[in-house]
């Protein structure tokens, strides 16, 4: 089935890359930008190096250093990035990626579970660089992998159509409280592009599912989404993980301009609740206070996205080079850096 | 998916030309292959197929295909005709479509010159000294080129011109394959012109593919081995004998034993290796069943000097198959491997192996051979494990006094250790003839018997007593026998009898109507004018009723010391009476029993008044589809933990399983009646009325559950509605209802 649809799928998504508003593209991504990146974060073995989890890698960073290799246009990082991946990673017999990789276990993948966030980034960087440089072998696999997402984690409970963060542990049964969401796993922009790799209507149906819920997820004084939410009744913060809007979830408003859904007043609704003095913070949900704040100039990123959208501010010369030394948020500046070349240029 | 679509897959992709062998796309080995392999299994009659899932094990099937495909290859130069087979493993019918473009290629290539064999890297796998990959290198490069003829000197082989190319070999040597794709897709975008050599794509997908099995092997994904190996036949040959037994494990661990014989039997008959072939062998019978094995075993090489290829690990295998028979009742293995033990036993061998052999025997009823063997393993090594072991068989063999003298050191050694020292208490004390035992034997027996709350022994304790003529010793130990085990008959009937005996009328009473409606021989008693003097002549006398006592004196595993239930707290009053020899106190490995077996030993332990033990048989018999069995298993966890007094546990055990609705009512008052006792007992007495209610909408209320309704009015301050209650009770006789009544009388003024 999957071969059979390999050349139609080709030329959809050339078209996909080329007219969709949403599809990223390549070449996004200014080379010396990569460059300092890949100098801090990527391993000659092809793994991409979380260095603010212990130098661990997971299929969350391979995903994000695969899509911004694309950005940058390089084939030959991508492909570095893409064998480690496959090698390493992609060895569940559900065809989904294990998620946690560490050089100090043997096996060095350390939890076998995946994350669906990171199968999602896979795939989607996968299926963008497959039709931007006709790789049929990329193609494949991500469709593969698309379908094992649909098949594994994305389900529908309740009525709705949700993303499970893993295979295992989050749904009913599994969890007196679940199923229990990530809000922050949803990937708005690679959720179409799904639709096209292993074509269901679960996925719109899970693009419009994250948005009511975001609307509807607003937990203490400052209306904010919890990192793990409950599902099992009304949404609430889920059990046994801190109520608060934490380090996943801080990249929503981004991952909501990115995907360009046109929710804007929630983007905007988001990002003032979780900025504090100025600068975004980990937010205790039960009173409403700064738990940490967060000054690295990658969380900041987003803050000037809107600054040039709304008020036609241009990027401060600071935001135009890549200051952070821990991957996540090098990670997130980088990912709000494309999207102003590729959407807004005028900003820059 | 049906196989039919999976063909028109295969034809699809091949026609599409996307995962053709020769095509220049590092291919990733795509998950559909797996699926075909999976859905491929049995729906199309072949006779692979029909070898690999029938019953009579011609295993050497797949082999003879692959002989045969070896015979259509052209003839070699003679060093090939002494190398390696070339034909790798076909993991599956599925896989061979996938495999065909790649063989039929070969058999071109065989017919023409080999135009030009890339060499480079024997060069380097040589240079690094890197034997085994160079003899994989070697094997496939075979496959490939079938008249290639490997050189003489790797060595010798000319360097690159190509510098960078040279570099990209360097670092395929070293298994830096990221890096090699990087290398590879640098230069192509900066020469557009150039072209990878097909070789090298090839062998770095293959290493690829090889990381990515061992990972999923390491990790228990036996279909991404199973998919990436049928995906990569290159690593499916007496080069990547490693691999090979990846797929094998693979296969023997998702219920296709049969596949992962056909991959040692590929290996024993085509790889030459001889430690390899060795270490095939011990890993198949580590993972096969016994009776999987052997067709294996008689791929030995034809004896050289006299000596089987296999003698060396025969030994091994001989403590293998008799641990196998061990956890197997039902296993028979040839007395080839029993006979080997006993010579290594009964040599030099380790204190194991006369331990295996002993239980070999207990476990087949051999009680004496067994003695024998533990004896032995309890010379080389004394311990808990042979001297638990002994105990048992000497208890098979009526010699229960000798079991506590041989456990009773070793009784704190573990759970089933202190289970047979118990058992033996109970068995040496019902000895008929009760015998003489010495009185500090009789003194640390009595000690272990209350430090474990053992009611079997208690009550033997009381028969020994009564034997001696000691009827307020005999009492003593009857009523502590009531408490640790309540529901306990025979301890019931023993302390009548005795009361009778001393004349105690209030006591006996008080027992006569408890006991009653459960025992007719309790009240028989009553009934019997003469019922005192009866008592007192019998007092030097075993109790009238053989079948209790025959059962528990019988020479005989502690299985056989029988508990029975009352309905008072398990109110199925289970009949799960029958003696099994095999009994339940000899430690198992639960994981290993089948439900049905789990099941068994779990009334067993219910009998020996394990509860504990017994619940977590249960649980393991729970995981069946068989649903008569998990039923019975949900039904005896509860009960098990009903009469541990874990009335939550029992709550959720009786919803493990969908119950007849008797059973689930049974259940389901019994639970509620031990919460309102509780809750009662902690003063909580609202809710004790909360579960009484609830209680009385499955099952109607019993009157001592009705007294202690009345009770928990009286603490609620609602003395009216305790007296009606009273008065009702009382009006059934019952004395606790009557104290009651006098006490709500006292409260509302009416004393």
């Amino acid at each position: 089935m999957i071969a059979r649809r390999l050349i139609p799928m080709l030329t959809l998504l050339g078209w996909l890359v080329s007219t969709w508003p949403v599809a990223a593209q390549q070449g996004s991504l200014e080379a010396s930008l990569w460059q300092t990146y890949k100098s801090r974060f990527l391993d000659a073995s092809g793994r991409i190096v979380d260095n603010g989890n212990g130098g661990i890698s997971h299929s969350e960073g391979q995903g994000y250093g695969m899509l911004l290799a694309f950005f940058a246009n390089s084939q030959s990082d991508f492909e570095q990035i893409w064998s480690f991946t496959k090698t390493e990673l992609m060895v569940r017999d559900d065809g989904l990626a294990a998620w946690k990789w560490d050089m100090a276990t043997e096996p060095h993948v350390s939890d076998l579970n995946n994350a669906s966030d990171g199968d999602l980034l896979i795939a989607y960087a996968l299926a963008m660089a497959g039709a931007a440089w006709d790789r049929q072998d990329y193609l494949a696999s991500a469709a593969a992998l698309a379908r094992a997402i649909l098949n594994n984690v994305v389900v529908e409970r309740g009525g709705r159509v949700l993303l499970l963060p893993a295979a295992e542990g989050f749904d009913v049964g599994e969890r007196p409280d679940g199923p229990v969401i990530n809000p922050s796993y949803w990937i708005f922009e690679a959720l179409p592009v799904m639709a096209v790799l292993a074509p269901s209507d679960q996925w719109s149906r899970l693009g419009e599912e994250g948005i009511a819920l975001l609307e509807m997820m607003k937990f203490g004084p400052r209306n904010l989404p919890a990192e793990w939410v409950s599902l099992a009744r009304q949404p609430k913060p889920a059990e046994g993980f801190g109520a608060e809007f934490g380090y996943n979830a801080i990249r929503i408003p981004l991952y909501l301009l990115r995907a360009e859904t046109g929710h804007f007043a929630l983007v905007r609704r988001l990002q003032e609740a979780m900025t504090i003095d100025g600068a975004p913070a980990i937010i205790n949900l039960a009173n409403g206070e700064a738990k940490e704040r967060l000054d690295d100039p990658g969380y900041d990123f987003v803050n000037h996205i809107l600054a040039c959208v709304s008020d036609g501010k241009s990027l401060p010369s600071a935001a135009r080079e890549l200051t952070s030394d821990l991957y996540y948020p090098a990670t997130l500046h980088l990912l709000g850096y494309a999207y102003v070349v590729e959407k807004h240029p005028s900003c820059l | 998916m049906s196989l039919k679509l999976t063909t028109l897959m295969i034809a699809a992709t091949v026609s599409a030309g996307l995962f053709v062998a020769q095509s220049n796309e590092p291919t990733i080995p795509p998950f559909w292959l797996p699926y075909q392999e999976a859905n491929g299994d049995g729906e199309r009659s072949t006779p692979r197929l029909a070898a690999g899932e029938g019953p009579d094990l011609p295993a050497l099937e797949g082999v003879a295909r692959d002989i045969q495909a070896m015979r259509q290859t052209p003839p070699k130069t003679e060093r090939l005709a002494q190398a390696a087979p070339i034909v790798p493993f076909q993991i599956s019918q599925a896989g061979q479509g996938t495999i065909a473009p790649g063989t039929s290629e070969a058999e071109v290539s065989a017919d023409q010159p080999p135009a030009e064999v890339d060499e480079t890297a024997l060069r380097y796998f040589a240079a690094q000294g890197d034997t085994a990959r160079l003899a994989a290198e070697i094997a496939r490069l075979r496959q490939l080129y079938p008249n290639w003829t490997p050189p003489a000197d790797p060595l010798a082989v000319p360097p690159n011109t190509d510098r960078q190319l040279e570099e990209m070999w360097q670092l395929y040597a070293q298994g830096r394959y990221a890096e090699v794709r990087k290398a590879i897709v640098e230069r192509q975008a900066a020469n557009p012109e150039w072209e990878p050599p097909a070789d090298l794509l090839d062998r770095l997908g293959i290493a690829e593919a090889r990381s990515r099995l061992v990972n999923a092997s390491e990790l228990k994904q036996y279909q991404t081995v199973i998919a990436v190996g049928a995906a990569n036949p290159p690593l499916l040959n007496c080069s990547e004998v490693d691999v090979l037994w990846r797929v094998a494990e693979a296969f023997a661990n998702t219920d296709r034993q049969q596949r992962a014989i056909d991959a040692y039997s590929y290996i024993l008959t085509n790889c030459t290796d001889p430690a390899e072939r060795l270490a095939t062998v011990q890993k198949a019978a580590a993972i096969l069943p016994y009776g999987l094995v052997l067709p294996l075993l008689a791929l030995e090489k034809p004896p050289e000097d006299g000596a089987g290829e296999f003698d060396s690990i025969r030994d091994d295998l001989a403590r293998r198959f008799v641990a196998q028979a061990n956890e197997e009742p039902s296993l028979e293995i040839a007395p080839e491997y029993v006979d080997r033990l006993k010579t290594s036993a009964t040599a030099d061998g380790p204190a194991s192996d006369a331990l295996l052999l002993a239980w070999y025997y207990l476990r087949r009823d051999n009680a004496d051979e067994a003695a024998v063997w533990f004896r032995r393993a309890r010379e080389r090594e004394d311990g808990a494990d042979p001297s638990q072991g002994l105990a048992l068989a000497l208890l098979e063999q009526g010699k229960p006094a000798e079991a506590e003298a041989v456990l009773y050191s070793w009784r704190e050694a573990s759970e089933d250790a202190t289970a047979a020292y118990l058992a033996a208490t109970a068995n040496y004390l019902a000895l008929d003839p009760s015998p003489k035992i010495d009185e500090g034997v009789l003194t640390r027996m009595a000690r272990a018997v209350i430090a474990e709350r053992y009611a079997p022994s208690a009550q033997q304790f009381g028969w020994y007593a009564r034997a001696f003529d000691q009827p307020q010793t005999a009492a003593q130990w009857f009523k502590t026998a009531l408490e640790w085990a309540p529901d306990d008959e025979p301890s019931a009937y023993g302390l009548a009898l005795t009361r009778l005996q001393l004349n105690d009328r209030t006591g006996f009473l008080e027992l006569q109507e408890k006991w009653a409606k459960q025992s007719a021989r309790i009240a028989d008693l009553a009934k019997t004018a003469a019922g005192q003097a009866e008592a007192r002549s019998s007092a030097a006398v075993r109790p009238d009723e053989p079948a209790q006592r025959d059962q528990t004196a019988s020479r005989a595993a502690p299985g056989t010391v029988r508990a029975v239930r009352s309905s008072t707290s398990a109110p199925a009053a289970v009949a799960v009476t029958t003696v099994r020899r095999s009994g339940c106190a000899s430690r198992v490995d639960l994981s290993r029993l089948s439900a049905g077996a789990a099941l068994q030993r779990g009334w067993c332990l219910m009998e020996l008044n394990r509860p504990l033990e017994a619940a977590e048989s249960f649980g393991a018999a729970l995981s069946t589809s068989n649903r008569s069995i998990s039923e019975d298993a949900a039904y005896g966890q509860s009960l098990a933990y009903l009469r541990l007094g874990l009335t939550d546990r029992a709550a959720v055990a009786a919803t493990r399983a969908p119950m007849r609705s008797e059973r689930a009512r049974e259940l389901q008052a019994s639970i509620l009646s031990d919460r309102a006792i509780q809750a009662f007992q902690s003063d909580r007495y609202r809710e004790a009325l909360l579960y009484l209610d609830q209680r009385a909408q499955v099952q109607q209320e019993p009157v001592d559950l009705m007294v202690l309704r009345a009770y928990s009015y009286l603490n609620l301050n609602r003395p009216y509605d305790a007296l009606r209650l009273f008065e009702a009770a009382a009006a059934t006789g019952n004395r606790d209802a009557s104290r009651g009544l006098a006490d709500a009388k006292t409260a509302v003024g009416l004393d």
